[in-house]
């Protein structure tokens, strides 16, 4: 008997499902990844790269110097999947993480270029000014939306193109490189830069993982963390019994603005040394995708940023062997994104053909 | 001549609790029928049966002396009758043609919709209504998106039809013209009944008018040999003798309201300089036919919904209709909302979640920096057996698992557990058995015996009756009276309807 939130489309009917067991979930998951990357493989092969050299492509990501890159690379999109993902959890759509991180970047920037503090803290002032940066272009969209009920998705989109040309303008006019004249700015001096420690671990990812703690324990342990599960649960429920709603919404939104700061620092101090006009091309789709794919869970954050950056060092490398666009790594990105997608939509609504 | 509708020995229950019980209903053809009574006689439960959406549990139904079982509103419409609900079911961004085509299918489009304008125009032209097939139902006053519910039904070929509070949504002009018009449909032949709690309506405008109280039907009759007295008598029904309970020393006031107003976001004014004040140790009710503001008053004084003016003075802590800063309300003032899942638990999240929400900032589950889960679950447990909290197998499990009665007690635990100085209860009982309903009834009494300040908004007149010590009738966003117990019951009926 059809349930009465059955559907009906032409031969197929939908059902809601209430309870999947968590080993199918993770077979519907496993699943639907796994025809997203056969339709990215052949995607791929289709533009020229034969699938077994694509599988001795990403073999080489993982040797030694290869993985080295690889860190480097999940550092900044660990921080900005994190960022997306603690906004996300409270239902405020951090769209703006390019920007973010930008400001992050040019705040940075700001402490090289007018040699603010002594070198042997240097770093850590740029650092914390990264976060500041970060913070400060994603408050303004805090405020409008509390005072004035502004769209903060249209908000933060539209504000990453402010950043981009803010950045132009510091590029092509006062913090022009004298030396190469080319827009982007000085190089950092060498304490300046986020360099190995070792083990060919770069100290960006260090942030990256002390983010990843922090988070990790601010969103399941920490008191904001509970009000944070009352605020995306039930809003008017939450006004009601007392949670501090307003102000847990402008910590939460402010600590998604200081990891996506961070993550332009990490950027620009670990891999350029230096404010280019791209460093932060793409990161908001990334951001979003990593918070999509880890259900929002800074831990997960950790392990789904890593993959990720392993696509991206893929990519680059595709892109130099094989003159493929980098945009195909935009494009693989999203495939997995409805993939994963379809597999929720499976794990919540049951099929049926009817013949 | 036979009947055009007869329902007889209907019952009806919900999870165990009797909506019907051996209900009667009988109408003739061409006639306008009211259906008086309180909030919860079964009077909606009862149409709901005629229109095929419940099926009872016994009873018989029979259109024009012919026994039939309905099998579903379609089913029903088929048969001739056809009902608009007191909530309408028009999909918004959709024409008011396509709309009625969605109820009335054709087997394409293209010519249905022409059939359907053309259906629309003359159902209008007969009801004198103005209605535009073209026009997007999100952009109709509430008033015509009901003349669009009723043109549906009717373009449907429906001969009798039954209209769930009609009048309720509309202003008294809007009301007058909706009734006239309704008389003039009868006078073609169709059968119309009408749910109602307005006396002047079923004596200005109606045939015949059916009385239910608490499920069963109490007398049909004429409502021009019916005095208003008789009528409202019938429809609250005799005075119980009220249970003697402990006089409380006259408290000093611990809630005062004052001139509180609210407008709704499409201008319709809810509150209109309500005014009263509650001291310690009282129960103050608030009686009145539902939609008159007890809603509204209950949202502002919860802090769901900011009031347009006017002052909630809490003893300790000053006017706070407006304050957002410094401590919440809810450390003095306890709120039992009437609707549980949209301002009392968050269903999705635990028991014990749901139970230590409003407890956390006094640092009792652990400093900010670190929620302590192990006391959190440790006082919910207490709570879950203190509160008798049925259907719980672990504090753990998601609140929306609760039914209704048990998700009550469970918000009452919490609200409970602060010693609040003020109570604030709206519809308390509502949805809960008679075992539960007095749980929570004692509950209320022992929280007055501690020297709180009680509001009890509540559609029961039985409810308030036997727990207020002194009540505000509330009609049209106001208190228009205050009883003082033991309070008469005819006079706050009438109280209620006259203004209404």
């Amino acid at each position: 008997m059809s349930t009465p939130t059955a559907r009906r489309f032409g031969r197929i009917t939908l059902d809601m499902r209430q309870n999947l067991a968590s080993w199918k979930q993770a077979a519907f998951l496993g699943g639907s990844l796994a025809i997203g990357l056969a339709i990215s493989v052949a995607i791929l092969a289709i533009a020229g790269i034969p699938p077994l050299q694509l599988a001795s492509e990403l073999a080489g990501v993982l040797n030694a110097d290869s993985l080295r890159n690889t860190l480097v690379q999940a550092a900044p999109l660990i921080l900005v999947g994190l960022g997306a993902s603690i906004a996300f959890r409270i239902g405020f759509w951090n769209l703006g993480l390019e920007g973010q991180m930008i400001f992050g970047g040019i705040f940075a920037a700001a402490v090289s270029i007018h040699q603010i503090g002594p070198p042997s803290t240097r770093l850590i002032f740029m650092g914390l000014a990264a976060a500041v940066g970060g913070m400060f272009w994603v408050l303004v969209v805090a405020f409008l939306k509390i005072r004035f009920r502004v769209n903060e998705i249209i908000a933060t989109l539209l504000l990453n193109y402010v950043a981009q040309y803010f950045l132009f303008h510091l590029l092509y006019g006062v913090w022009q490189d004298a030396q190469t004249a080319f827009p982007q700015s000085s190089q950092f001096r060498p304490f300046e830069r986020l360099t190995d420690i070792g083990l060919g671990v770069n100290s960006g990812l260090i942030i990256a993982v002390v983010g990843v703690l922090v988070a990790g324990w601010f969103v399941h342990l920490s008191r904001a963390g509970f009000y944070m599960r009352f605020i995306s649960a039930n809003p008017a429920m939450a006004k009601v019994v007392g949670v501090p709603i307003q102000a847990t919404t402008i910590l939460v939104v402010a600590a998604s603005g200081a990891c996506a700061g961070l993550a332009g620092f990490v950027n620009v101090a670990s891999q350029e040394s230096r404010l280019t006009q791209s460093f932060a091309d793409g990161y908001v789709f990334s951001g979003v995708l990593i918070a999509f794919l880890s259900r929002n869970d800074p831990i997960v954050v950790a392990v789904v940023g890593f993959l990720i950056a392993v696509l991206f060092i893929t990519g680059q490398t595709l892109q130099v062997f094989y003159q493929i666009p980098f945009t195909m790594v935009q494009i693989i990105e999203a495939i997995i994104v409805i993939a994963v997608a379809s597999s929720e939509f499976l794990i919540r609504h049951r099929i049926h053909w009817i013949r | 001549m036979s009947l055009a509708l007869e329902l007889a020995g209907i019952r009806k229950s919900f999870d165990g609790v009797v909506a019907l019980n051996d209900a009667v209903f009988r109408a003739r053809p061409g006639e306008v029928h009211a259906l008086l009574g309180e909030n919860g006689a079964g009077k909606s439960s009862l149409m709901n049966v005629a229109a095929g959406l419940y099926a009872p549990d016994a009873g018989t139904i029979a259109i024009d002396g012919a026994p039939v079982s309905l099998s579903g509103p379609a089913d029903a419409r088929q048969h001739g009758i056809g009902m608009v609900h007191q909530h309408f079911k028009l999909v918004k961004p959709f024409t008011v043609a396509e709309n009625i085509l969605l109820a009335n299918r054709r087997r394409y489009f293209r010519s249905g919709i022409q059939e359907i304008r053309k259906a629309i125009k003359a159902q209008a032209e007969e009801l004198g209504f103005d209605i535009d097939p073209e026009r997007r139902t999100d952009t109709l006053t509430v008033a015509e998106q009901q003349q669009v519910e009723i043109v549906k039904v009717l373009v449907g070929g429906v001969r009798i039809l039954i209209l769930d509070e009609p009048t309720a949504v509309l202003t008294d002009a809007e009301a007058d013209r909706l009734l006239e018009t309704i008389g003039r449909l009868a006078e073609s032949g169709t059968t119309v009944v009408f749910v109602t709690h307005k006396l002047q309506e079923v004596k200005r405008y109606a045939d015949a008018v059916t009385i239910m109280r608490g499920g069963k039907t109490v007398a049909t009759l004429d409502p021009d040999t019916a005095t208003a007295a008789e009528l409202t008598e019938l429809t609250v029904g005799q005075t119980a003798a009220l249970p003697a309970r402990s006089q409380t020393a006259e408290g000093q006031t611990r809630l005062n309201v004052g001139a509180l107003s609210y407008a709704r976001a499409d201008g319709r004014i809810m509150l209109k300089d309500t005014s009263f004040f509650v001291r310690a140790g009282e129960i103050y009710g608030i009686a009145g036919v539902s939609g008159n503001g007890q809603a509204e008053l209950a949202e502002a004084l919860i802090g769901a919904q900011e009031p347009t003016s006017g002052e909630i003075w809490i003893e300790g802590m000053g006017d706070i209709s407006h304050a957002a800063s410094g401590q919440p309300r809810s450390a003095a003032l306890a709120a039992i909302p009437a609707d549980r899942y949209a301002y009392a638990l968050a269903g999705g999240l635990s028991i014990a979640d749901n139970f230590a929400v409003a407890n956390i900032r006094s640092g009792r589950y652990g400093r900010a920096a670190f929620v302590d889960r192990a006391a959190m679950r440790r006082d919910a447990r207490t709570a879950v057996a203190d509160y008798d909290v049925q259907g719980v197998r672990s504090v753990d499990q998601k609140a929306a698992l609760l039914s209704g009665g048990n998700a009550q007690k469970l918000v009452i635990a919490r609200e409970f557990s602060r010693e609040p100085a003020v109570v604030v209860a709206h519809s308390p009982s509502r949805g809960l058995d008679a075992r539960a309903c007095a749980a929570v009834h004692e509950r209320l009494l022992a929280a007055r015996e501690r020297g709180a300040a009680i509001v009890l908004i509540s559609e029961d007149l039985d409810e308030i009756l036997s727990l207020s010590d002194r009540i505000g009738v509330m009609t049209r966003g106001r208190i228009v009276g205050e009883f003082v117990r033991p309070a008469d019951r005819q006079a706050i009926g009438r109280a209620m309807v006259d203004h209404a």
